[in-house]
């Protein structure tokens, strides 16, 4: 059961996330499209990049969320935020050692991905050890 | 640190959301203090003293 303020709180964290999320997908839609329809270089590492600008609004959301919840909650983030740094931080250094002796390359883009990832076991695991 | 939390929340017939309520924070983060799982800070300690109407000395002392 959620008091008041977490309501509040979960509330207007869950609408601006969705909201950026939904941005995400349709300008990133609209990225893949605008990059086939322009020739010059430049317009295209543009246009390729639109997609970032929502995705900095989820982060904002979270930053949001992050400064209101109580303490206790912030002690919970701070260790699953540590974790997922620490974890996506080994998996990427062992795939560039990998990479060296001819494994599989990584795109980039992959990295965020797996950071919010294990942020998110973290995040389910110490709620769930601490219900 | 232990603390009495538990006994005076249930001297009030409060359950942890009601007290939650009171100190704006989550249930979870009752359970965790009166668990001692976490030591609330120095503001949020102050907080549920004044609630309860006690020094923070007779609410939490340190484990012998």
């Amino acid at each position: 059961m959620q008091t008041t303020k977490e309501q509040r709180i979960n509330r207007e964290y869950t609408r601006d996330f969705l909201l950026a999320m939904v941005a995400y997908v349709v300008v990133l839609v609209a990225s893949i499209w605008g990059t086939q329809q322009v020739d010059a270089q430049w317009a295209k590492w543009l246009i390729a990049v639109l997609p970032v600008f929502p995705v900095a609004f989820a982060l904002r959301a979270f930053l949001r969320y992050l400064s209101q919840i109580d303490e206790f909650q912030q002690h919970l983030q701070l260790q699953a935020i540590g974790f997922a740094a620490g974890a996506a931080g080994i998996t990427t250094f062992t795939l560039g050692l990998l990479e060296n002796v001819d494994f599989p390359h990584l795109p980039l883009v992959w990295v965020m991905p797996l950071l919010i990832a294990f942020w998110g076991i973290a995040t389910c695991w110490l709620h769930w050890r601490s219900r | 640190m232990k603390n009495r939390l538990r006994v005076l929340r249930a001297e009030r017939k409060w359950s942890q959301a009601d007290l939650a309520e009171h100190l704006g924070v989550s249930r979870q983060t009752v359970n965790a203090i009166e668990t001692g799982k976490y030591d609330p800070s120095l503001p949020l300690a102050f907080e549920i003293a004044r609630l309860f109407s006690q020094r923070i000395e007779e609410i939490f002392f340190p484990e012998p």
